[in-house]
């Protein structure tokens, strides 16, 4: 279960490159920097869409002052769909990196994975932010209803680092 | 089971997005006493179902009207979010499409329509096909290989029926 003072466990990420779906792994990504990383049941539902996303590219700009390295978007979703969601809210734009967990292989190995078939959404993220420093968790925002975004969201993560 | 000429679909329960947030319909409950095209494709928002498969749709849509076919149903393993928004983007929804996801993909495998490409992050998708079924009977049934757009666009269905 994520929690602070735990090292990430590596996961490998898809994302749409320049011309065709390139892997990440969350490792080289979170080695020796400070990365925020926010998870979200998914693109295009409402909390995500009206909320949470919007919470982060208004303080994308804050959080590289205070020495964030990168902001990255976690969901369960495949890489074509967080590029257009990612072009739809603004958030690449904002610099914001969207990586799917597209098996949602990491979400299920840091235990936030849920379901919720009446809503057609299955093995999703539950909502949180964290900062990761060197790849350890020294902040998490989780939230404990996914239908919530308050101290998941961008000004609530900021206010504490 | 497979899909052929002559069989039913089994039934299923998918996510559609009503006016009010996710439903979940049964698939029987549409083909029952009707004439309905269903096509399945792999994703929302990858890139031949987004400039191929669907346009051929909806180009079509009003001349499958004109031969009876009462509805159109797209299939794909996506959440009714995603649906949504694709449907809105393409042009589908305003053509009369109807997006239904098979969410958990179980529809999809059962029919042994899935392809899994991890390293694209599609996991679980379906196969092209284009099927007219009148009164719950497949009558005519275009199933294309995987990664193909072939006969299983509107344009080569409706030259059959």
């Amino acid at each position: 279960m994520l929690s602070e003072g735990m090292t990430l466990p590596d996961a490998v990420f898809t994302v749409v490159g320049k011309n065709t779906v390139v892997s990440v792994s969350l490792a080289e990504k979170v080695k020796a920097r400070r990365v925020v990383i926010f998870a979200v049941p998914g693109a295009f539902t409402p909390t995500c869409d009206v909320a949470h996303m919007p919470s982060f590219v208004r303080t994308a700009a804050a959080f590289r002052q205070k020495g964030v390295d990168e902001i990255i978007c976690i969901s369960v979703n495949d890489p074509y769909v967080m590029q257009v969601w990612g072009q739809q809210s603004g958030a690449t734009e904002a610099g914001i990196t969207m990586l799917a967990d597209a098996g949602a292989e990491f979400t299920l190995a840091v235990g936030m994975a849920y379901s919720k078939p009446a809503g057609g959404m299955l093995n999703r993220s539950r909502r949180y932010a964290m900062l990761v420093e060197n790849g350890v968790v020294t902040h998490l925002h989780l939230e404990a209803s996914t239908g919530v975004c308050d101290i998941s969201g961008g000004e609530a993560l900021l206010a504490v680092i | 089971m497979t899909i052929s000429v002559g069989s039913s679909l089994p039934e299923t329960n998918l996510a559609h997005m009503g006016e009010n947030g996710p439903e979940i319909v049964s698939l029987h409950s549409l083909l029952k006493g009707r004439k309905v095209v269903v096509f399945a494709l792999p994703g929302a928002f990858t890139g031949p179902c987004s400039t191929a498969h669907i346009p051929s749709f909806i180009r079509t849509a009003a001349a499958f009207r004109a031969k009876g076919v009462e509805d159109i149903l797209c299939i794909s393993v996506n959440d009714p979010f995603t649906l949504k928004a694709w449907g809105d983007a393409t042009g589908a929804t305003a053509a009369g499409i109807t997006h239904l996801g098979d969410a958990d993909g179980s529809f999809t495998k059962g029919l042994g329509m899935d392809f899994t490409a991890p390293h694209l992050g599609l996991i679980g998708r379906s196969n092209r096909y284009a099927l007219m079924i009148d009164n719950g009977v497949i009558t005519h049934a275009n199933i294309d290989a995987p990664g193909v757009c072939e006969i299983s666009t509107g344009e080569a269905l409706l030259a059959e029926i």
